[in-house]
């Protein structure tokens, strides 16, 4: 290196030949899957070639060289980090689809039920999907059970011609 | 490219280099940084109406020195921290002795002094804009320290940071010590280090700022 430092091309040559090597089992070890373990050899060798000035005579070489080794690998983890941050619109597309079926199941069976009269509508919503008993539905809106429990049926029958199928079984 | 031709290509590019390019770096940052707080201060607040009086008293130079001395331990603390594999050494504990001494002083004048003044010592008149004014007054040190040390390489940039931020708020605190009249040390030892640790704060808060390729 120190010849390096004073512009020796031969031996200089022949330091970044031998460091290329240490560093490519450097990051053959720690180098993540999605990263390419010899962009960063190249990276850490211009590196220290453009930065060579901060190395300190005094030091020893391969200390030096292999902090820039370490810095270089948390930089590029955290650009990969960045870029696994990207394309984040995709990733909401998997989130989206679970509040949005529902919001449209809502929807549909809105519509559906639209269809039935006013009081069958009611009904079925509180026995079906609000979970009210017979009893408590004939209280609520002043009707005997069992007339209850035909318009019920009836509703559900002629859901069930409408769209065919459904399986809401009645109770 | 291959690793191969890029080690022909590096090696073929190879002017000597000068040692003590790093040690020029900072003080070239630190300096255009300290010039532009200087004139800040100047446009600003302009120095002490009193200044010629005031070098005569011990405290002025009391303030100077705990500001300035704070300020160049940390340049030498960042000039190490700018390159790969640095070693801090002992002198990040030497860094908070400055601290410790005007704490000391600060606590001896506050306890022999009359009750009915400690009030004074404490806030003196400006505490409440003091720190502000040396962050204001730091923060080109601070542009000045950055720029320098993302030239060079820093591997540990939230230390380098933090350096860079407490040496730009030590010299920026002794700009701001010739516009500031303040005489008592345990105003010094809160509100100047307060704004010292403000500039260093936002140091370490922009150490993203300082890496490099």
């Amino acid at each position: 290196m120190l010849a390096g430092l004073a512009g020796e091309a031969e031996p200089y040559r022949q330091l970044l030949h031998e460091l290329s090597g240490l560093l490519r089992s450097f990051y053959g070890r720690r180098c993540p899957p999605g990263l390419d373990a010899e962009d960063l050899v190249q990276e850490t060798l211009i590196a220290v070639h453009t930065r060579r000035a901060t190395y300190d005579t005094g030091q020893p070489f391969t200390a030096w060289a292999f902090a820039i080794a370490r810095y270089k690998l948390i930089d590029a983890l955290r650009r990969g980090r960045s870029h696994l941050r990207a394309p984040s619109e995709e990733a909401d597309a998997l989130f989206v689809p679970a509040g949005a079926e529902a919001a449209m199941a809502a929807r549909d069976l809105e519509r559906v039920m639209s269809a039935l009269p006013p009081r069958t509508r009611d009904l079925i919503r509180d026995l079906k999907i609000e979970g009210l008993s017979t009893r408590e539905a004939a209280e609520k809106y002043g009707m005997s059970e069992s007339a209850v429990k035909v318009a019920v049926h009836r509703g559900l029958k002629s859901l069930g011609s409408k769209y065919g199928g459904i399986g809401l079984d009645e109770d | 490219m291959k690793t191969d031709e890029l080690i022909q290509t590096l090696s073929r590019d190879l002017p000597k280099v000068e040692p003590g390019v790093v040690a020029r770096r900072v003080t070239m940052g630190l300096g255009l940084g300290s010039l532009a707080s200087a004139a800040l201060m100047l446009a600003w607040l302009g120095p002490r109406p009193d200044l010629a009086q005031a070098v005569l008293t011990p405290m002025f130079w009391i303030k100077l020195g705990y500001a300035a001395i704070t300020g160049i331990i940390l340049a030498v603390l960042l000039t190490r921290l700018a390159k790969p594999a640095a070693k801090p050494g002992a002198l990040a504990g030497i860094s908070l002795a400055p601290f410790a001494i005007v704490a000391v002083i600060a606590t001896m004048g506050f306890i022999k002094a009359p009750p009915e003044l400690h009030r004074d010592l404490l806030m003196g008149h400006t505490s409440m804009i003091c720190p502000w004014r040396i962050l204001a007054i730091g923060l080109p040190v601070l542009l000045g320290a950055v720029w320098a040390t993302r030239s060079l390489a820093p591997t540990r940039l939230r230390f380098a940071g933090l350096a860079a931020g407490g040496c730009a708020g030590g010299i920026g605190a002794a700009i701001y010590a010739i516009a500031c009249n303040e005489a008592s040390a345990p105003f010094l030892a809160i509100w100047y280090t307060l704004g010292i640790v403000a500039v260093a704060t936002i140091g370490a808060l922009a150490s993203p700022l300082l890496r490099w390729r």
